[in-house]
């Protein structure tokens, strides 16, 4: 017996999925977090995988881990004290950053304070020019000036972050050295070492993030890695990454920015691995939660990467699954302003006191009590019998909107509902544009705890015609921990022309960067398993200001040829802004490596096909478009393979309710995920 | 309201989503950099009678909310489905108001009825004319700033009008880019033309031009709310340019702001004559012109941010703007370079609000960036290069509720800096310091934003380098509520040589190797008496070095010894502060205050009304000739109740015999 494991920890739970490997069986499981004790969730996760399913330590063979310690540290502030080292005369790189303000109309707009405040960064006399040549030595006196100041000021950790040095990282080097030999038991975080990307805010805001969150991620996976042991499971732990890979719980100690944003990342591969199981192509994912939807575009099972996802009020420069907040989730509370005017979030009743029909405390009415009023949810315990649904109290609190909008109670309810998905349209919408697709060609696949309840709308909202709901889509993200293939990413600085003069540089560079990932992957993760390469170059025009990032083949950059690499960026530009200018030179900015390790798929059995049509739990009576209605309310895990339904309806399952309105015609298939389709 | 609000709140999002989706395919498919950097372009949906509806909130230019289009809807006949029009002409229809803003509008049909236009404009780097770029301060009329093209279709019934646009690009200097930013605009419209069609399939065709109107009244709604919570009264403010020419006089600017219930008559009478440089803001005497409305918009939303950014909020409100004046000027006057009066304009309206609202208000923003070019050439490559490489701004003011960002915000929010590194790899110039100017904010007890500098130094002979919009080297933010005035900006060659020069207002210098330019910004004003300020705040200033520990003691009363607050002296010194201080609502800088001293609004209501009575293309003249008298005059024959202004006039006057008979005519 052996199994895989993945544990994803939110807000309010941590999730649990149990892959049989003999079997194929998968087995699933939600137990409170307990974010005062981190890692407490787990143990007693795995206590419960024990006495539920019989799934003994022993016996798990892989173990992968998603957390939010990190985004907790950035978002509570509650990282290690740190100071910044930068050249003298640049110490306001974190003030300034890029100047533009958050609300740009509003004239008291403010951006975030810094994680490191101005009185904490210090100059260090040195100076690296653009191409990388040392202008000014860097001074040991003035560095160890702030060495001493920095102490004074208690200092847990120093960041540092030289001009230029992406292109030459000697200053910061032999500064880490000298900071060695005089401070050794003092942290140091070199931003040519976190992400030696140009433009200095950036470059230093992401290695002060990292700096911030390593010590208590570290600590953190140092207890945990102590528990499983303890527990008696004896496979090396996993963690996530933001890019949607796994790491090695020890190399997670030291790459932690590595896996800020893992949570939503893994909810993005699990939803890839769902999108491949059921044969869908283009895929947007929509997660919604207590606290927060998002959405991410998978086109064949791969989703889109970006760089500066937010973590908190900071955004972050290293490559990650690249996912779009569109509001606030199930907790968001509804308001009716002095005009009339309906509006749903951006305040959110978040997972304390949570929504008024969790009986925690809550009094205003969120989006998920809309749901309660209008019958769609409260028919038996949610989130794996965490949370008993009162109406009465739902009622009681969309009462008070219903009042001054003068509906009554279930059309206010619906308003609430109605009115949270144009806020989702609107921002689905913009991303669209942004990314230059059509919504329409998609297929919505729908999780997270409220997701389901919410997806069908919202396709109907922005004329997608399918949405897929998974088997079990409240525990997705840890399912995608499951999934996720040992991944890491790694850049070099290039700057120089796309050209023939240039190209045995350009190989000699990518054969480093080559080196550098096979490395990481065959010796620090010990991965034995077969790997794959995959180049890609950061390019622009001549002169442009912004570059974009074009994958590559191998034997291109072997066989240096120009023309094809040419050729790729030129098509590349052309997808994005619609245009390309293929006589104009080309600048190579920075040469980018991944590194993948395939972990084992696992083989879900397909069923049997059902040839009765399935049985409703009941009859239930719902408000939906404008009206009461019986519809039939199945249990989900009463449908199988080959069952049809029809619409409208509701499915209850453990972790989420699945509404289905008028017009949507659903099947299962083969895996158990439905596909509702919108009738022509 | 005539639709249900539950419908028109889901209406309000489909409506946004399409002016969010607008701006984000211009900025995708945009060509230039300067589009990509700056974000200078809109986007939006108008009403078939030219009103925005619906404006961007993620990207893209801030001074567009309610951007008129009717006039140069008008100068176009017959409109018909697949046209794209399209003006850059500041004096036709007022809708463009400087040549390199590129205007478009596209009429969308819904079962062959006009139900909406899609609109856009993008500000293209160069649209030919005397100077790379288009504009210069010192540029005298419209017909050296480019090439005008009056209200036309571009396409009409889908077919590209090519000899138009054949001319366009003949007379631009860098035509590749001004193309490929044409149909990234293009591509903009059509999307707003999709979106619009999508919504009257969802909403009805009824509903969605219920949806319109109701949008606008429910904007209008709201501010009417909210001008009615303000006190009725005239509030009065002003303030000036440095400059109004290069090496001018001041421009002034005036405003007062009559709250009249729910109604604000913004009077901006007072303000200067028409000038003869590019300082002019084309009006047409529009009575909600959107360039005089900018400052009211931030007014609003920033005392209630729930408000809807429609072009209903501004129905309230009416402007007097007398013709011949900087804010109304006729035909031909230059007016490339009104983005630097309008920045002052937004601070005057912000003035004359807080005026009204004093606790709802931020006092004096810096509001002035320098925009800075360099002209250079690549000693190692021989290339010419010429680039934008940062906006050089100032801090917000201080408000009841906090300080005000350092380093850009107020009115100056949108704009980004470029890094560094990038300038360094794309320019040849070494940055020898860019960061916060210490000491800067106004002080107060919500202290002022600081200023920004940037110092960098230039490697080739005949290298030029443009500070565009550069100003406050002479009148600074004005404090508020006990809060003092931000400092004053600079431009220095050379700082701290034996060969430095103060550059002043100076916006074009050429620089020899090795030559250094310093700039610094304005910092915002402070509100509430600064010893009144936490002092732990005041040492939390003084320990990031944002206020020197001599302006501790001397402007917030904090006596700083050893790094720690000597409690006792504090409290001797924050006394004898609080004893001495002056009671009014705004504190301006020593200059502004010498020059009100012989500038007096008596000498002012006197030039007003002088310079008034004069035919359009004398004024500009005459105030320098005015300027020159008073400057000559001796103190002891300064009375400051206009007469010293009405008898230079006389005197000057009566050597233009030619004069007479067309100032009886005026």
């Amino acid at each position: 017996m052996s199994y895989r494991i993945g544990v994803d920890i939110g807000g309010t739970f941590a999730d649990f999925c149990a892959l049989d490997e003999a079997t194929g069986h998968l087995s699933t499981l939600k137990v409170l977090s307990t974010p005062q004790e981190p890692g407490r969730e787990v143990i007693a996760g795995l206590g419960e995988l024990g006495s539920r399913f019989g799934i003994k330590p022993q016996d798990i063979g892989y173990f992968t881990h998603g957390t939010t310690v990190g985004i907790n540290s950035v978002i509570q502030r509650k990282g290690i004290r740190l100071c910044l080292f930068a050249t003298e005369n640049f110490v306001d790189v974190l003030e300034l950053a890029r100047l533009k303000m958050p609300d740009p109309y509003h004239l008291m707009s403010q951006r975030a304070q810094p994680l490191i405040t101005r009185d904490r960064v210090l100059p260090v006399r040195e100076r690296i020019l653009a191409d990388g040549t040392v202008d000014r030595p860097l001074d040991p006196k003035s560095l160890r000036e702030a060495l001493d100041e920095a102490m004074v000021l208690g200092a847990e950790g120093i960041v540092l972050a030289f001009l230029h040095s992406y292109r030459n990282p000697s200053h910061e080097r032999a500064a880490q050295r000298l900071i060695a030999e005089w401070a050794p038991d003092m942290p140091v975080f070199c931003s040519s070492d976190v992400w030696p990307i140009i433009r200095e805010y950036e470059r230093t805001a992401t290695a002060t993030i990292h700096g911030y969150v390593q010590p208590p991620v570290a600590r953190y996976l140092t207890a945990l890695q102590a528990a499983l042991k303890q527990a008696g499971v004896a496979a090396e732990p996993m963690v996530t990454k933001s890019n949607g890979g796994v790491m090695t719980a020890e190399l997670g100690k030291s790459a932690c920015l590595q896996m800020l944003l893992s949570g939503t990342a893994a909810g993005v591969i699990g939803a890839g691995f769902v999108a491949r199981q059921a044969g869908q192509d283009k895929v947007l994912s929509l997660d919604i939660g207590g606290t927060s939807a998002d959405v991410a575009i998978i086109t064949d099972g791969t989703p889109t990467y970006g760089t500066g996802e937010m973590v908190g009020d900071f955004p972050v420069y290293i490559p990650t699954v690249s996912v779009t907040s569109i509001g606030d989730g199930g907790g968001s509370i509804a308001a009716v302003s002095a005009f009339g005017v309906l509006t749903v979030g951006p305040e959110s009743a978040g997972s304390t006191p949570g929504p008024a029909c969790y009986g925690r405390g809550g009094m205003r009415p969120t989006m998920t009590d809309a749901f309660a009023v209008c019958g769609i949810i409260g028919h038996g315990n949610i989130g794996y019998d965490a949370v008993t649904v009162d109406i009465d109290k739902a009622r009681a609190a969309v009462a008070t909107v219903a009042g001054k909008l003068g509906r009554g109670l279930e059309q206010a309810a619906e308003a609430i509902i109605q009115v949270a998905v144009s806020g989702m349209y609107r921002e689905v919408g913009k991303l669209a544009s942004r990314q230059g697709i059509d919504p329409r060609e998609f297929t919505l696949l729908a999780f997270g705890g409220a997701g389901p309840m919410l997806g069908c709308l919202l396709a109907r909202e922005l004329g997608m015609r399918r949405v897929l709901i998974p088997t079990a889509p409240g525990v997705l993200s840890a399912l995608g921990g499951l999934v996720a293939d040992v991944k890491n990413d790694f850049i070099g600085t290039a700057y120089y022309p796309l050209s023939d003069a240039e190209l045995p540089r350009f190989k000699a560079d990518f054969d480093r960067l080559a080196q550098r990932a096979t490395a990481w992957i065959t010796q620090e993760q010990k991965f034995a398993g077969s790997y794959v390469l995959q180049p890609a170059a950061d390019m622009r025009y001549q002169g442009q200001s912004f570059e974009i990032e074009v994958p590559l083949q191998l034997e291109w950059i072997v066989a240096g040829d120009r023309e094809r690499i040419a050729a790729a960026f030129h098509a590349e530009h052309d997808r994005l802004y619609g245009h390309s200018a293929p006589e104009t030179p080309v600048q190579v900015v920075s040469l980018r490596m991944v590194v993948v390790g395939a972990s084992p798929q696992p083989q879900f059995p397909a069923q049997p096909r059902h040839d009765r049509p399935p049985e409703p739990l009941k009859q239930i009576e719902v408000y939906m478009d404008g009206a009461w209605r019986t519809v039939p309310l199945y249990r989900r895990a009463h449908l199988g393979h080959g069952h049809v339904l029809a619409s409208p309806c509701v499915m209850a399952q453990e972790d989420t309710t699945i509404c289905v309105p008028q017009g949507f015609s659903g099947a299962v298939d083969a895996y158990g995920n439905i596909l509702l389709t919108l009738d022509s | 309201m005539r639709i249900d609000p539950v419908t028109l709140q889901i209406f309000a999002n489909h409506a946004q989503a399409a002016a969010d989706s607008m701006a984000y395919t211009l900025f995708r498919t945009a060509h230039s950099t300067f589009v990509k950097e700056t974000e200078d372009f809109t986007t939006g949906l108008a009403t078939p009678d030219g009103m925005t509806f619906a404006s961007p909130r993620d990207l893209g230019a801030t001074w567009f909310i309610g951007l008129d289009y009717a006039n140069a809807i008008r100068l176009v006949a017959d409109y018909r489905p697949g046209d794209i029009c399209i003006t850059n002409d500041p004096y036709a229809g007022f809708v463009c108001t400087h040549t390199p803003d590129l205007h478009m509008w596209k009429p969308i049909f819904w079962d062959g009825e006009l139900i909406a236009f899609s609109v856009s404009h993008i500000h293209n780097t160069d649209v030919g004319g005397a100077v790379p770029a288009s504009l210069s301060r010192q540029l005298t009329e419209v017909h050296q700033e480019g090439i005008r093209i009056p209200p036309n279709k571009l396409y009409a019934g889908g077919k590209l009008n090519q000899p138009l646009l054949d001319v366009m690009l003949t007379n631009v200097r860098m035509p590749e880019q001004n193309y490929g930013d044409l149909q990234a605009q293009i591509a903009a419209m059509n999307t707003g033309e999709r979106k619009v069609h999508d919504m009257v399939r969802k909403f009805g065709v009824e509903v969605f031009r219920q949806g319109v109107s109701d949008l606008l009244d429910l904007g209008e709604r709201q501010a009417r709310a909210l001008l009615g919570r303000i006190p009725d009264g005239d509030y009065f403010f002003s303030d000036y340019l440095d400059e109004d020419a290069p090496g001018g006089v001041p421009v002034r600017l005036a405003l007062t702001l009559k709250i009249r219930g729910e109604e604000a008559i913004l009077d901006f009478s007072g303000s200067d004559a028409q000038l003869q440089s590019s300082l002019n803001v084309p009006t047409g005497g529009a009575e909600r012109h959107i360039l005089l409305m900018v400052g009211y918009t931030y007014c609003l939303y920033s005392i209630d941010p729930s408000i809807l950014l429609n072009g209903g909020i501004t129905r309230p409100a009416r402007c007097v703007i007398p013709e011949g004046t900087i804010l109304n000027p006729k035909f031909p006057a230059a007016v490339g370079m009104r983005s630097m009066t309008c920045g002052r304009l937004q601070g005057v309206t912000i003035g004359a609000f807080q005026a009204a609202v004093p606790e709802l208000l931020p006092a004096g923003p810096a509001g002035s960036s320098a925009i800075m070019n360099v002209k250079t050439t690549d000693n190692r490559s021989g290339r010419t290069i010429m680039a934008s490489i940062d906006p050089i701004t100032g801090g917000a003011g201080g408000w009841s509720g906090g300080d005000g960002a350092d380093g850009s915000g107020a009115n100056s929010s949108f704009l980004k800096n470029t890094p560094v590194e990038i300038n360094e790899t794309e320019v040849p110039i070494k940055v020898l310091r860019y960061g916060l100017v210490p000491d800067s904010g106004g002080a107060g007890k919500h202290r002022g934003g600081l200023g920004t500098q940037l110092e960098f130094k230039v490697f080739a002979p005949n290298t030029v380098v443009t500070a565009r919009n550069r100003d406050r080297t002479r009148f600074s933010s004005w404090g508020s509520n006990g809060g003092k005035p931000g400092a004053t900006s600079g431009f220095w060659r050379n700082r701290g040589g034996n060969d430095e020069v103060d550059l002043g207002n100076t916006d074009v210098v050429a620089l020899d190797p090795g030559d250094v330019i310093l700039v610094t910004a304005c910092g915002g004003g402070g509100f509430g008496p600064p010893w009144e300020r936490d002092t732990k705040a005041v040492l939390f200033d003084v320990q990031q070095g944002k206020v020197s520990v001599q302006s501790a003691a001397d402007d917030y009363g904090v006596v700083i010894r050893d790094g720690a607050i000597d409690e006792t002296a504090t409290a001797a010194r924050r006394a004898r502060l609080a004893a001495n201080a002056k009671s009014a609502v705004f504190a301006f800088n020593d200059q502004r205050e010498a020059y009100e001293r012989e500038w007096t609004d008596a000498n002012y209501a006197a030039l007003t009304e002088v310079l008034a009575s004069l035919p359009v293309n004398w004024r500009h003249y005459m105030k320098k000739r005015i300027f020159a008298a008073l400057a000559e005059l001796p103190a002891h024959q300064r009375r400051g109740d206009g007469s010293e202004v009405r008898r230079a006039f006389e005197l000057a006057v009566g050597e233009f015999p030619q004069l007479r008979p067309a100032q009886a005519a005026e």
